[in-house]
Protein backbone atom coordinates (compact mmCIF):
# COMPACT_ATOMS: atom_id res chain seq x y z
CA UNK A 1 0.00 0.00 0.00
CA UNK A 2 2.99 2.32 1.04
CA UNK A 3 4.23 1.61 -2.83
CA UNK A 4 0.98 2.17 -4.46
CA UNK A 5 0.99 5.98 -2.23
CA UNK A 6 4.75 6.63 -3.77
CA UNK A 7 3.25 6.21 -7.07
CA UNK A 8 -0.27 7.07 -6.89
CA UNK A 9 0.99 10.88 -5.84
CA UNK A 10 3.66 11.65 -8.37
CA UNK A 11 1.13 10.70 -10.85
CA UNK A 12 -1.16 13.32 -9.39
CA UNK A 13 0.75 16.16 -9.46
CA UNK A 14 1.63 15.15 -13.29
CA UNK A 15 -1.68 14.93 -14.22
CA UNK A 16 -2.49 18.60 -11.90
CA UNK A 17 0.72 19.71 -13.58
CA UNK A 18 -0.61 19.15 -17.62
CA UNK A 19 -4.07 20.28 -16.62
CA UNK A 20 -2.61 23.64 -15.08
CA UNK A 21 -0.14 23.99 -18.59
CA UNK A 22 -3.54 23.59 -20.16
CA UNK A 23 -5.46 26.39 -18.28
CA UNK A 24 -2.41 28.87 -18.36
CA UNK A 25 -2.51 29.15 -22.02
CA UNK A 26 -5.47 31.15 -23.80
CA UNK A 27 -5.88 31.10 -27.58
CA UNK A 28 -7.15 34.17 -28.81
CA UNK A 29 -7.89 35.54 -32.39
CA UNK A 30 -9.02 38.49 -34.69
CA UNK A 31 -13.37 39.22 -34.10
CA UNK A 32 -12.80 38.47 -37.70
CA UNK A 33 -12.85 34.94 -37.49
CA UNK A 34 -15.89 33.03 -37.42
CA UNK A 35 -15.44 29.66 -35.08
CA UNK A 36 -15.60 29.97 -31.69
CA UNK A 37 -13.47 26.59 -30.93
CA UNK A 38 -10.64 24.48 -33.04
CA UNK A 39 -9.04 21.61 -32.84
CA UNK A 40 -5.41 20.74 -31.21
CA UNK A 41 -4.92 19.26 -34.83
CA UNK A 42 -6.04 22.37 -35.83
CA UNK A 43 -3.79 24.80 -34.10
CA UNK A 44 -1.02 22.59 -34.49
CA UNK A 45 -1.06 22.65 -38.38
CA UNK A 46 -1.75 26.12 -38.62
CA UNK A 47 1.11 26.92 -36.43
CA UNK A 48 3.60 24.60 -38.20
CA UNK A 49 2.51 26.80 -41.47
CA UNK A 50 0.44 23.86 -42.75
CA UNK A 51 -3.18 25.15 -42.89
CA UNK A 52 -3.43 28.91 -43.70
CA UNK A 53 -7.67 28.99 -44.16
CA UNK A 54 -10.10 27.16 -41.54
CA UNK A 55 -13.28 25.11 -42.81
CA UNK A 56 -15.11 28.66 -43.15
CA UNK A 57 -12.62 29.58 -45.35
CA UNK A 58 -11.41 32.45 -43.30
CA UNK A 59 -7.91 32.93 -43.83
CA UNK A 60 -5.46 32.89 -40.61
CA UNK A 61 -2.45 34.40 -40.06
CA UNK A 62 -0.48 33.03 -36.52
CA UNK A 63 1.24 35.28 -34.31
CA UNK A 64 4.34 33.50 -32.11
CA UNK A 65 5.92 35.37 -29.19
CA UNK A 66 9.85 35.52 -29.37
CA UNK A 67 10.37 33.50 -25.93
CA UNK A 68 8.65 32.92 -22.03
CA UNK A 69 7.09 30.38 -19.96
CA UNK A 70 4.14 30.93 -22.23
CA UNK A 71 5.62 30.43 -24.85
CA UNK A 72 7.60 27.82 -24.03
CA UNK A 73 4.46 25.76 -22.80
CA UNK A 74 2.38 26.69 -25.74
CA UNK A 75 5.08 24.74 -28.13
CA UNK A 76 5.34 21.55 -25.44
CA UNK A 77 1.86 21.26 -25.45
CA UNK A 78 0.26 22.04 -29.31
CA UNK A 79 3.72 21.69 -31.62
CA UNK A 80 5.78 19.01 -29.68
CA UNK A 81 8.76 20.93 -30.28
CA UNK A 82 11.51 23.45 -28.87
CA UNK A 83 11.76 26.84 -29.70
CA UNK A 84 14.88 26.01 -31.20
CA UNK A 85 13.11 23.27 -33.13
CA UNK A 86 10.50 25.51 -34.22
CA UNK A 87 12.66 28.66 -35.67
CA UNK A 88 14.76 26.10 -37.51
CA UNK A 89 11.81 24.62 -38.89
CA UNK A 90 10.64 28.22 -40.12
CA UNK A 91 13.79 29.12 -41.48
CA UNK A 92 13.55 25.72 -43.69
CA UNK A 93 10.65 26.99 -45.03
CA UNK A 94 11.78 30.98 -45.46
CA UNK A 95 15.19 29.85 -47.34
CA UNK A 96 13.21 27.33 -49.62
CA UNK A 97 10.70 29.74 -50.75
CA UNK A 98 7.63 27.63 -49.07
CA UNK A 99 6.66 30.28 -46.79
CA UNK A 100 7.46 33.89 -44.71
CA UNK A 101 8.65 33.85 -41.34
CA UNK A 102 4.60 34.09 -38.91
CA UNK A 103 5.20 37.92 -36.96
CA UNK A 104 6.76 37.22 -33.95
CA UNK A 105 5.88 39.83 -30.96
CA UNK A 106 8.06 40.11 -27.77
CA UNK A 107 5.29 41.10 -24.78
CA UNK A 108 1.68 39.17 -24.51
CA UNK A 109 0.50 43.33 -24.50
CA UNK A 110 2.05 43.54 -28.28
CA UNK A 111 0.50 39.93 -29.05
CA UNK A 112 -2.83 41.12 -28.06
CA UNK A 113 -2.58 44.80 -29.81
CA UNK A 114 -1.64 43.29 -33.25
CA UNK A 115 -4.01 40.36 -32.89
CA UNK A 116 -7.04 42.87 -32.11
CA UNK A 117 -6.27 44.80 -35.21
CA UNK A 118 -5.27 41.99 -37.86
CA UNK A 119 -7.56 40.61 -39.65
CA UNK A 120 -7.11 36.40 -39.40
CA UNK A 121 -4.73 36.85 -36.87
CA UNK A 122 -4.67 33.76 -33.85
CA UNK A 123 -1.74 33.92 -30.98
CA UNK A 124 -1.93 32.85 -27.22
CA UNK A 125 -1.12 34.21 -24.67
CA UNK A 126 -1.32 33.18 -20.57
CA UNK A 127 -5.11 33.02 -19.29
CA UNK A 128 -4.23 35.85 -17.01
CA UNK A 129 -3.64 38.19 -19.89
CA UNK A 130 -5.22 41.06 -20.76
CA UNK A 131 -7.39 40.57 -23.71
CA UNK A 132 -9.49 43.67 -24.76
CA UNK A 133 -10.40 43.87 -28.60
CA UNK A 134 -9.70 39.86 -29.17
CA UNK A 135 -11.79 36.74 -28.90
CA UNK A 136 -10.61 33.53 -26.53
CA UNK A 137 -10.83 30.33 -28.78
CA UNK A 138 -11.95 27.02 -27.24
CA UNK A 139 -9.50 24.13 -28.13
CA UNK A 140 -11.03 20.84 -28.21
CA UNK B 1 48.34 40.19 -49.04
CA UNK B 2 50.06 37.95 -46.72
CA UNK B 3 48.37 34.73 -44.99
CA UNK B 4 48.73 36.78 -41.18
CA UNK B 5 47.07 39.39 -42.78
CA UNK B 6 44.05 37.65 -44.92
CA UNK B 7 43.07 35.93 -42.08
CA UNK B 8 42.63 38.75 -39.82
CA UNK B 9 40.85 40.71 -42.18
CA UNK B 10 38.53 37.54 -42.23
CA UNK B 11 37.87 37.74 -38.58
CA UNK B 12 37.00 41.36 -38.50
CA UNK B 13 34.73 40.72 -41.47
CA UNK B 14 33.26 38.00 -39.37
CA UNK B 15 32.71 40.23 -36.47
CA UNK B 16 31.39 43.12 -38.03
CA UNK B 17 29.03 40.60 -40.40
CA UNK B 18 25.93 40.01 -37.98
CA UNK B 19 25.46 44.17 -38.19
CA UNK B 20 26.07 44.78 -41.93
CA UNK B 21 23.66 41.84 -42.07
CA UNK B 22 21.13 42.82 -39.58
CA UNK B 23 18.79 42.15 -43.22
CA UNK B 24 15.92 40.37 -41.59
CA UNK B 25 13.27 43.44 -42.04
CA UNK B 26 9.80 43.72 -43.28
CA UNK B 27 8.21 46.46 -45.46
CA UNK B 28 5.60 47.67 -47.59
CA UNK B 29 4.84 48.76 -51.06
CA UNK B 30 2.07 49.23 -53.09
CA UNK B 31 0.10 48.01 -50.26
CA UNK B 32 2.09 44.64 -50.58
CA UNK B 33 3.89 43.40 -47.22
CA UNK B 34 7.60 41.98 -48.22
CA UNK B 35 9.80 40.28 -46.09
CA UNK B 36 14.17 39.98 -47.02
CA UNK B 37 15.93 37.42 -45.20
CA UNK B 38 19.61 37.00 -45.16
CA UNK B 39 22.43 34.25 -44.05
CA UNK B 40 25.93 33.74 -44.37
CA UNK B 41 28.38 31.24 -42.95
CA UNK B 42 32.20 30.88 -42.84
CA UNK B 43 33.90 27.84 -41.73
CA UNK B 44 37.50 26.28 -41.21
CA UNK B 45 38.97 22.79 -42.43
CA UNK B 46 42.23 21.21 -41.48
CA UNK B 47 42.85 17.63 -42.06
CA UNK B 48 45.79 14.89 -42.24
CA UNK B 49 47.62 14.03 -45.55
CA UNK B 50 44.98 14.39 -47.94
CA UNK B 51 43.02 17.32 -49.22
CA UNK B 52 39.46 17.57 -49.62
CA UNK B 53 36.22 18.92 -51.29
CA UNK B 54 39.18 20.94 -53.24
CA UNK B 55 40.25 22.71 -50.49
CA UNK B 56 43.85 23.12 -49.26
CA UNK B 57 42.86 21.06 -46.55
CA UNK B 58 46.40 19.54 -45.52
CA UNK B 59 47.81 23.29 -44.98
CA UNK B 60 44.58 24.58 -43.37
CA UNK B 61 42.02 26.22 -45.65
CA UNK B 62 39.32 29.19 -45.35
CA UNK B 63 37.49 28.45 -48.29
CA UNK B 64 34.93 27.95 -46.85
CA UNK B 65 32.48 30.42 -47.15
CA UNK B 66 28.41 31.09 -48.58
CA UNK B 67 25.90 33.51 -47.73
CA UNK B 68 21.99 34.29 -49.51
CA UNK B 69 19.86 36.63 -49.31
CA UNK B 70 16.02 36.75 -50.16
CA UNK B 71 12.99 39.00 -50.67
CA UNK B 72 8.97 37.11 -50.85
CA UNK B 73 5.53 38.41 -50.31
CA UNK B 74 2.58 36.82 -49.86
CA UNK B 75 0.25 38.47 -52.72
CA UNK B 76 -2.71 36.62 -51.43
CA UNK B 77 -3.97 34.45 -49.06
CA UNK B 78 -3.07 31.56 -51.59
CA UNK B 79 -0.31 33.13 -53.86
CA UNK B 80 3.28 33.95 -52.86
CA UNK B 81 6.26 35.12 -55.00
CA UNK B 82 10.05 35.22 -53.84
CA UNK B 83 13.44 34.77 -55.12
CA UNK B 84 16.63 34.08 -53.39
CA UNK B 85 20.42 35.10 -54.54
CA UNK B 86 22.95 32.80 -53.28
CA UNK B 87 27.11 32.64 -53.36
CA UNK B 88 29.45 30.32 -51.99
CA UNK B 89 32.94 29.60 -52.14
CA UNK B 90 34.12 26.14 -51.17
CA UNK B 91 37.86 25.76 -52.39
CA UNK B 92 37.79 26.07 -56.08
CA UNK B 93 33.66 25.41 -56.36
CA UNK B 94 31.74 28.26 -56.77
CA UNK B 95 34.07 31.28 -56.67
CA UNK B 96 32.14 33.83 -55.58
CA UNK B 97 29.83 33.33 -58.20
CA UNK B 98 26.55 34.93 -57.38
CA UNK B 99 23.41 33.00 -58.48
CA UNK B 100 19.47 32.94 -58.71
CA UNK B 101 19.06 29.62 -56.44
CA UNK B 102 15.53 29.93 -56.71
CA UNK B 103 12.65 32.37 -57.79
CA UNK B 104 9.00 31.44 -57.60
CA UNK B 105 5.63 31.55 -57.87
CA UNK B 106 3.89 29.49 -55.71
CA UNK B 107 -0.41 28.88 -55.49
CA UNK B 108 -2.16 26.99 -53.25
CA UNK B 109 -5.72 25.98 -54.24
CA UNK B 110 -6.04 23.82 -51.40
CA UNK B 111 -3.88 22.19 -48.22
CA UNK B 112 -3.56 19.16 -51.04
CA UNK B 113 -2.97 20.67 -53.73
CA UNK B 114 -0.62 23.41 -54.69
CA UNK B 115 1.73 24.84 -57.65
CA UNK B 116 5.36 26.62 -57.78
CA UNK B 117 6.86 27.40 -60.77
CA UNK B 118 10.23 28.85 -61.44
CA UNK B 119 13.46 27.96 -60.34
CA UNK B 120 12.70 25.62 -57.59
CA UNK B 121 14.71 23.71 -54.77
CA UNK B 122 14.09 20.18 -55.31
CA UNK B 123 13.02 18.11 -52.83
CA UNK B 124 14.75 14.95 -52.73
CA UNK B 125 15.69 12.92 -49.01
CA UNK B 126 15.43 14.90 -46.03
CA UNK B 127 17.89 17.81 -46.82
CA UNK B 128 17.98 18.52 -50.27
CA UNK B 129 16.94 21.59 -50.61
CA UNK B 130 17.64 22.73 -47.56
CA UNK B 131 21.33 21.83 -47.82
CA UNK B 132 23.02 25.04 -48.47
CA UNK B 133 21.64 26.72 -44.85
CA UNK B 134 24.11 26.30 -42.39
CA UNK B 135 21.77 27.10 -39.40
CA UNK B 136 19.41 24.81 -40.11
CA UNK B 137 21.40 21.83 -39.36
CA UNK B 138 23.61 20.22 -36.46
CA UNK B 139 26.39 19.52 -38.86
CA UNK B 140 28.96 21.63 -40.29
CA UNK B 141 29.06 19.20 -42.85
CA UNK B 142 26.33 16.70 -44.02
CA UNK B 143 26.74 13.28 -45.00
CA UNK B 144 28.71 13.51 -48.10
CA UNK B 145 27.13 9.99 -48.96
CA UNK B 146 23.87 11.70 -49.63
CA UNK B 147 24.59 15.57 -49.45
CA UNK B 148 28.00 15.82 -51.79
CA UNK B 149 28.63 19.12 -51.57
CA UNK B 150 30.76 19.04 -54.91
CA UNK B 151 27.58 17.39 -56.98
CA UNK B 152 25.07 19.78 -55.50
CA UNK B 153 24.31 21.21 -58.82
CA UNK B 154 23.13 17.73 -59.92
CA UNK B 155 19.77 17.70 -57.58
CA UNK B 156 19.51 21.53 -55.89
CA UNK B 157 16.66 22.82 -58.14
CA UNK B 158 14.81 22.84 -61.72
CA UNK B 159 13.30 25.23 -63.13
CA UNK B 160 9.82 24.01 -63.69
CA UNK B 161 7.17 23.49 -61.88
CA UNK B 162 5.94 21.22 -58.95
CA UNK B 163 2.39 20.00 -57.71
CA UNK B 164 2.54 19.46 -54.18
CA UNK B 165 0.06 19.05 -51.13
CA UNK B 166 -0.58 16.90 -48.24
CA UNK B 167 -3.41 14.97 -47.13
CA UNK B 168 -4.40 15.63 -43.82
CA UNK B 169 -5.30 11.91 -42.42
CA UNK B 170 -5.87 13.28 -38.41
CA UNK B 171 -4.69 10.61 -35.88
CA UNK B 172 -2.84 9.20 -38.58
CA UNK B 173 -0.93 12.46 -39.41
CA UNK B 174 -0.53 13.01 -42.77
CA UNK B 175 1.29 12.31 -46.35
CA UNK B 176 2.71 15.05 -48.08
CA UNK B 177 3.88 14.72 -52.09
CA UNK B 178 5.77 16.50 -54.64
CA UNK B 179 5.97 15.96 -58.26
CA UNK B 180 8.10 17.97 -60.65
CA UNK B 181 9.41 18.86 -64.13
CA UNK B 182 12.72 20.89 -64.85
CA UNK B 183 15.63 21.83 -66.56
CA UNK B 184 18.77 21.38 -64.09
CA UNK B 185 20.80 24.49 -63.79
CA UNK B 186 24.73 23.85 -64.97
CA UNK B 187 27.48 24.87 -62.39
CA UNK B 188 30.77 25.66 -63.83
CA UNK B 189 32.57 25.95 -60.86
CA UNK B 190 31.29 22.47 -59.74
CA UNK B 191 32.69 19.09 -58.45
CA UNK B 192 31.32 17.69 -61.59
CA UNK B 193 33.26 19.56 -64.20
CA UNK B 194 36.57 20.07 -62.23
CA UNK B 195 36.79 16.34 -61.19
CA UNK B 196 36.58 15.32 -65.00
CA UNK B 197 39.77 18.12 -65.12
CA UNK B 198 42.11 15.56 -63.85
CA UNK B 199 40.95 13.29 -66.59
CA UNK B 200 41.98 15.32 -69.61
CA UNK B 201 38.52 16.27 -69.84
CA UNK B 202 37.26 19.88 -70.20
CA UNK B 203 33.56 20.46 -70.14
CA UNK B 204 31.56 23.85 -72.03
CA UNK B 205 28.86 23.13 -69.99
CA UNK B 206 26.32 21.06 -68.78
CA UNK B 207 22.42 20.67 -69.64
CA UNK B 208 19.78 18.36 -68.66
CA UNK B 209 16.19 17.88 -66.75
CA UNK B 210 15.13 16.49 -63.43
CA UNK B 211 11.78 15.05 -63.40
CA UNK B 212 11.13 13.13 -60.38
CA UNK B 213 9.09 12.96 -57.04
CA UNK B 214 8.59 12.46 -52.99
CA UNK B 215 5.98 11.34 -51.19
CA UNK B 216 6.55 11.08 -46.99
CA UNK B 217 4.13 10.34 -44.18
CA UNK B 218 4.43 12.59 -40.87
CA UNK B 219 3.54 11.36 -37.57
CA UNK B 220 1.84 8.11 -38.41
CA UNK B 221 4.11 7.41 -35.41
CA UNK B 222 4.48 10.24 -33.34
CA UNK B 223 6.79 13.00 -34.34
CA UNK B 224 8.55 10.13 -36.92
CA UNK B 225 8.86 11.21 -40.33
CA UNK B 226 9.40 8.55 -43.39
CA UNK B 227 9.04 8.75 -47.00
CA UNK B 228 11.27 7.68 -50.12
CA UNK B 229 12.43 10.13 -53.04
CA UNK B 230 13.19 9.69 -56.92
CA UNK B 231 14.80 11.39 -58.99
CA UNK B 232 15.54 10.76 -62.90
CA UNK B 233 18.00 13.50 -64.27
CA UNK B 234 19.83 13.01 -67.32
CA UNK B 235 22.07 15.32 -68.92
CA UNK B 236 24.75 16.07 -71.66
CA UNK B 237 27.75 18.02 -72.24
CA UNK B 238 30.60 18.71 -74.82
CA UNK B 239 34.09 19.86 -74.40
CA UNK B 240 37.85 18.27 -75.13
CA UNK B 241 39.07 15.77 -74.13
CA UNK B 242 42.56 14.37 -74.37
CA UNK B 243 42.79 10.53 -72.85
CA UNK B 244 46.30 9.30 -73.25
CA UNK B 245 47.46 7.63 -75.58
CA UNK B 246 44.72 9.25 -77.86
CA UNK B 247 45.06 13.28 -78.77
CA UNK B 248 42.69 15.53 -77.73
CA UNK B 249 39.38 15.93 -80.01
CA UNK B 250 35.84 17.56 -79.39
CA UNK B 251 33.87 14.94 -77.49
CA UNK B 252 30.02 14.56 -75.71
CA UNK B 253 29.02 13.07 -72.73
CA UNK B 254 25.37 11.78 -72.32
CA UNK B 255 24.77 10.00 -68.89
CA UNK B 256 21.48 9.03 -67.73
CA UNK B 257 21.24 9.50 -64.11
CA UNK B 258 18.60 7.71 -61.87
CA UNK B 259 18.10 8.02 -57.84
CA UNK B 260 16.24 7.01 -55.40
CA UNK B 261 16.62 7.74 -51.50
CA UNK B 262 14.75 6.01 -48.71
CA UNK B 263 14.67 7.93 -45.17
CA UNK B 264 13.06 8.22 -41.47
CA UNK B 265 13.35 10.67 -39.06
CA UNK B 266 13.00 11.02 -35.47
CA UNK B 267 12.36 14.43 -34.05
CA UNK B 268 10.83 15.19 -30.34
CA UNK B 269 11.53 17.58 -27.69
CA UNK B 270 15.99 17.43 -27.80
CA UNK B 271 16.46 14.75 -29.75
CA UNK B 272 16.65 14.36 -33.52
CA UNK B 273 17.73 10.61 -35.17
CA UNK B 274 18.18 10.56 -38.89
CA UNK B 275 18.62 7.38 -41.56
CA UNK B 276 19.05 7.91 -45.55
CA UNK B 277 19.75 5.32 -47.81
CA UNK B 278 20.66 6.62 -51.42
CA UNK B 279 20.76 4.54 -54.84
CA UNK B 280 22.26 5.89 -57.84
CA UNK B 281 22.53 4.24 -61.44
CA UNK B 282 24.37 6.17 -63.74
CA UNK B 283 24.71 5.07 -67.72
CA UNK B 284 27.25 7.70 -68.92
CA UNK B 285 28.64 7.31 -72.58
CA UNK B 286 31.53 9.25 -73.58
CA UNK B 287 32.21 9.89 -77.00
CA UNK B 288 35.39 11.28 -78.15
CA UNK B 289 35.60 11.89 -82.05
CA UNK B 290 39.40 11.49 -82.51
CA UNK B 291 39.09 11.77 -86.28
CA UNK B 292 36.36 12.87 -88.38
CA UNK B 293 35.98 8.93 -89.15
CA UNK B 294 36.71 7.64 -85.96
CA UNK B 295 34.75 7.82 -82.65
CA UNK B 296 36.13 6.01 -79.69
CA UNK B 297 33.64 5.18 -77.13
CA UNK B 298 33.87 5.20 -73.32
CA UNK B 299 31.29 3.54 -71.07
CA UNK B 300 30.80 4.43 -66.89
CA UNK B 301 28.22 2.90 -65.61
CA UNK B 302 28.27 2.60 -61.61
CA UNK B 303 25.84 1.76 -59.36
CA UNK B 304 26.90 4.26 -56.50
CA UNK B 305 25.20 3.66 -53.18
CA UNK B 306 25.68 5.41 -49.90
CA UNK B 307 23.48 5.44 -46.35
CA UNK B 308 24.06 7.27 -43.20
CA UNK B 309 22.63 7.32 -39.98
CA UNK B 310 23.09 10.19 -37.41
CA UNK B 311 21.60 10.96 -33.71
CA UNK B 312 21.73 14.65 -31.99
CA UNK B 313 20.56 16.04 -29.21
CA UNK B 314 20.25 19.86 -27.24
CA UNK B 315 21.41 19.55 -24.22
CA UNK B 316 20.47 23.02 -23.53
CA UNK B 317 19.33 26.40 -25.13
CA UNK B 318 22.48 26.99 -26.59
CA UNK B 319 24.59 23.51 -26.98
CA UNK B 320 24.28 20.61 -28.91
CA UNK B 321 26.03 17.87 -29.43
CA UNK B 322 25.37 14.68 -32.52
CA UNK B 323 27.30 11.74 -33.84
CA UNK B 324 27.15 10.67 -37.60
CA UNK B 325 28.01 7.75 -39.27
CA UNK B 326 28.50 7.83 -43.63
CA UNK B 327 28.90 4.88 -46.01
CA UNK B 328 29.89 5.31 -49.50
CA UNK B 329 29.95 2.92 -52.22
CA UNK B 330 31.35 4.06 -55.76
CA UNK B 331 29.93 0.91 -57.43
CA UNK B 332 28.57 -1.72 -54.87
CA UNK B 333 30.07 -5.17 -56.63
CA UNK B 334 33.69 -5.88 -56.08
CA UNK B 335 36.13 -5.55 -53.23
CA UNK B 336 34.74 -2.99 -51.09
CA UNK B 337 37.58 -3.52 -47.82
CA UNK B 338 39.95 -1.49 -50.24
CA UNK B 339 40.27 2.59 -49.66
CA UNK B 340 39.19 2.90 -53.78
CA UNK B 341 35.96 1.20 -53.21
CA UNK B 342 34.63 3.28 -50.43
CA UNK B 343 34.17 6.38 -47.91
CA UNK B 344 33.16 5.54 -44.58
CA UNK B 345 33.48 9.06 -42.27
CA UNK B 346 32.35 9.04 -38.85
CA UNK B 347 31.80 12.20 -37.19
CA UNK B 348 31.00 13.95 -33.86
CA UNK B 349 29.80 17.18 -33.60
CA UNK B 350 29.23 20.49 -30.80
CA UNK B 351 27.22 23.45 -31.76
CA UNK B 352 26.65 25.89 -29.85
CA UNK B 353 24.11 28.92 -30.37
CA UNK B 354 26.20 32.01 -29.10
CA UNK B 355 22.23 33.82 -30.20
CA UNK B 356 19.08 33.31 -32.20
CA UNK B 357 20.80 34.29 -35.04
CA UNK B 358 24.83 33.16 -34.24
CA UNK B 359 26.12 29.54 -34.25
CA UNK B 360 29.76 27.60 -34.28
CA UNK B 361 30.25 24.50 -34.76
CA UNK B 362 33.33 22.44 -34.31
CA UNK B 363 33.18 18.67 -35.70
CA UNK B 364 35.68 15.96 -36.47
CA UNK B 365 35.89 13.85 -39.27
CA UNK B 366 37.38 10.34 -39.22
CA UNK B 367 37.22 9.21 -42.81
CA UNK B 368 38.12 5.47 -44.11
CA UNK B 369 38.94 5.39 -47.68
CA UNK B 370 38.92 7.63 -50.70
CA UNK B 371 36.11 6.36 -53.05
CA UNK B 372 37.08 5.77 -56.65
CA UNK B 373 38.35 9.15 -58.28
CA UNK B 374 36.04 8.73 -61.40
CA UNK B 375 32.89 8.64 -59.11
CA UNK B 376 34.23 12.72 -57.74
CA UNK B 377 33.53 12.52 -54.28
CA UNK B 378 35.70 15.03 -52.39
CA UNK B 379 39.04 13.60 -53.29
CA UNK B 380 40.28 15.00 -56.16
CA UNK B 381 43.49 13.52 -58.23
CA UNK B 382 45.14 17.02 -59.18
CA UNK B 383 44.68 18.33 -55.11
CA UNK B 384 46.54 15.23 -54.03
CA UNK B 385 49.61 15.10 -56.66
CA UNK B 386 51.61 12.67 -54.15
CA UNK B 387 48.56 10.31 -54.23
CA UNK B 388 46.13 9.42 -51.54
CA UNK B 389 46.56 8.21 -48.46
CA UNK B 390 43.61 5.61 -47.05
CA UNK B 391 42.62 7.38 -44.23
CA UNK B 392 41.87 11.64 -43.77
CA UNK B 393 41.20 12.96 -40.01
CA UNK B 394 39.70 16.71 -40.64
CA UNK B 395 38.52 19.60 -38.01
CA UNK B 396 36.10 21.78 -39.58
CA UNK B 397 35.25 24.80 -37.57
CA UNK B 398 32.11 26.89 -39.09
CA UNK B 399 30.33 29.91 -37.76
CA UNK B 400 27.03 31.29 -39.25
CA UNK B 401 24.31 33.78 -39.23
CA UNK B 402 20.71 34.35 -39.80
CA UNK B 403 18.32 36.88 -40.42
Amino acid sequence: MTRTKILFVPAVIVLFAAAMQAADIKLIANPSIGVSSVSTDEVKRMFLLEKSTLDDGTRVEPVVAKGGPTHDAFLKQYLSRTDSALQTYYRSLVFTGKASMPKTLGSEAEVVAYVAKTKGAIGYVSAAAVTAGVKTLDVK
Amino acid sequence: MNCKTKITAQVALLCAAPVVMHAQFDFKMDGLKFQVHSFASQGFAYSNDNNYLTMNTSQGSFAMTDGGVNLSSQITDKFRVGAQAYDRNVGVMGKGRVTLDWALGDYKFKSWFGVRAGKVKTVFGLYNDTQDIESLHTWAILPQSAYPIDLRASTIAHVGGDIYGTFDLQKRGGISYTAYYGTRPDDPTGGYTYGLKAFGVNLNGVTGTQAGGDLRWNNLIKDVTFGASYMNSPMDTAGTMQMSPLPKSPGTIHAEDRSIAYYVSYKSGSLSVDGEYRLEKIYSTMKIAVMPTMVVTSLYNPVECGWYAAAAYRISKRLEFGTYRSWFYPTWTGDRDAPISHITDQVVTARVDLAKFWDVKIEGHFMDGYGNPQSLRGFYLQDNPAGLQPKTNMLVIRTGWNF
